[in-house]
């Protein structure tokens, strides 16, 4: 059961594809996973249509351009039937010899993941290209992995895909959605369940405890 | 043509609009049917104009908003087969063809190398997507049966290995390891099997 969605605005703006690409792949990839977000996608798609296409327009007569642009239309043949892509069964990204499934989001568009990068302790990162000045990026926490406590500059939106971690205020689920502020300090951790999550990130990770803060240079290599 | 469009008008059919879906919808089942020009003429009149007041408020810019116009009508005209009223309205179904179209538009102003396109974020048009859920399941188990009858032509190690890997679902190395076979022998009986199952599939047609 998925106890944390994108807010209502979210989903309006990706319905409408006004949002940062990292944050489209973020929204998208919990909607996949998340069939209360995916009705109200839905609703937020008829009432959008409804709204743009049953609008009253103050000149709705065919003008002859119109007609001209109707014509050219038709003179083409128009495609009948269908001719199916060769669908895969499901889309997977392997990592050290395991295999997680993707949401169909982050699948069709597989071709931006680059390779995996072993971080410090059992963390791995693969970066996610896709334009925009967010870092998107995927995160993998083998069991008992703490990433150290940190903040953040901007916000960081992480959405779980396969697993579970904790942080002090809750523990995160398949498609959980979180979206922190630089109001928050926390230490992400896994305990007995490793952990694959997506993280949109628009400034680098400040870390605040002790040692870490040697990381803090260095942050912006990690996640950046 | 004016002429023909104007008799159009006072059709009986027009008599309902397309503001009732289920009039859109019938008009948009005749042209995938029958590549109903009347039922084309018919959609394009009541959405070409709402389509154009939208994209001209979202670009600004007449051209821009009349390409818009176009491509949204043209994938209507060539790709209403793909449209599935249990998935929601004809106008919501063209809303979103206009809403992909205007995201690539703004996309291509941009110039960014890594960018991600409309089809995506939100395949609207993708054949595969159009199937229903029970419509794969149903493909899928046609399919099997046939896959496993040609499967049972195979050699049997080259039938093993497609087992493992098409049916349970593993992965090369995991077979080369449970068979205890080197990977390039996995490898190659794979090819071999597909290229046999593709020949088996090719001359049962
Ligand atoms: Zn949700």
């Amino acid at each position: 059961m998925i106890k944390f969605h994108p807010t209502e605005q979210h989903l309006v703006n990706y319905v409408t594809g006004d949002l940062t690409p990292a944050m489209l792949m973020m929204v998208g990839a919990h909607v996949d996973m998340c069939p209360v977000c995916q009705e109200h996608v839905r609703d937020i798609e008829t009432e959008l249509a409804n709204k743009v296409l049953f609008a009253s327009i103050p000149q709705i007569e065919t003008s002859s351009a119109d007609l001209d642009m109707l014509e050219q239309i038709m003179a083409q043949p128009p495609q009948a039937g269908s001719t199916p892509r060769p669908s895969l069964p499901s889309y997977e990204i392997s990592l050290e010899g395991q295999r997680f499934k993707l949401p169909p989001t982050l699948g069709r568009t597989q071709q931006h993941i680059g390779d995996w990068q072993k971080m410090f302790g059992q963390l791995w990162r693969a970066p996610i290209q896709v334009g925009g000045d967010d870092v998107l990026t995927l995160l993998y926490m083998d069991k008992h992995t703490k990433v150290p406590e940190h903040t953040h500059k901007g916000r960081e939106a992480t959405l779980v895909l396969n697993g579970v971690f904790n942080d002090e205020t809750s523990d995160y689920r398949d498609g959980d959605f979180m979206l922190l502020d630089d109001s928050v300090k926390h230490t992400p951790q896994t305990r007995d369940h490793d952990c694959l999550i997506i993280s949109a990130l628009d400034a680098p990770l400040q870390f605040t405890s002790g040692l870490s803060r040697l990381l803090n240079p260095f942050s912006s290599l990690f996640f950046k | 043509m004016q002429a023909v469009i104007e008799t159009r008008k006072r059709n009986p059919m027009s008599s309902a609009q397309c503001d009732d879906a289920e009039h859109a919808a019938k008009l948009l089942a005749l042209v995938a049917s029958e590549q109903s020009r009347q039922a084309f003429s018919e959609l394009f009149r009541f959405f070409a104009p709402r389509l154009k007041a939208y994209a001209t408020r979202q670009f600004g810019n007449d051209q821009t908003a009349s390409d818009l116009v176009q491509e949204t009508m043209t994938n209507v005209w060539n790709k209403a087969h793909l449209f599935n009223a249990e998935k929601g309205s004809a106008a919501t179904w063209i809303f979103t063809i206009a809403r992909n179209i205007r995201f690539d538009f703004l996309r291509k102003n941009k110039h960014r190398q890594h960018d991600l396109s409309a089809d995506d974020l939100w395949p609207v048009l993708d054949d595969a997507s159009f199937v229903t859920d029970d419509e794969a399941t149903l493909d899928d188990t046609v399919l099997m049966q046939q896959l496993a009858l040609y499967c049972e032509q195979l050699p049997p190690a080259q039938r093993d290995v497609i087992r493992a890997i098409y049916i349970e679902g593993r992965s090369q190395q995991e077979v080369a390891d449970a068979f205890d076979v080197p990977l390039g022998t996995i490898k190659s009986r794979t090819r071999l099997a597909l290229q046999k199952l593709k020949e088996l599939m090719i001359s049962d047609d």
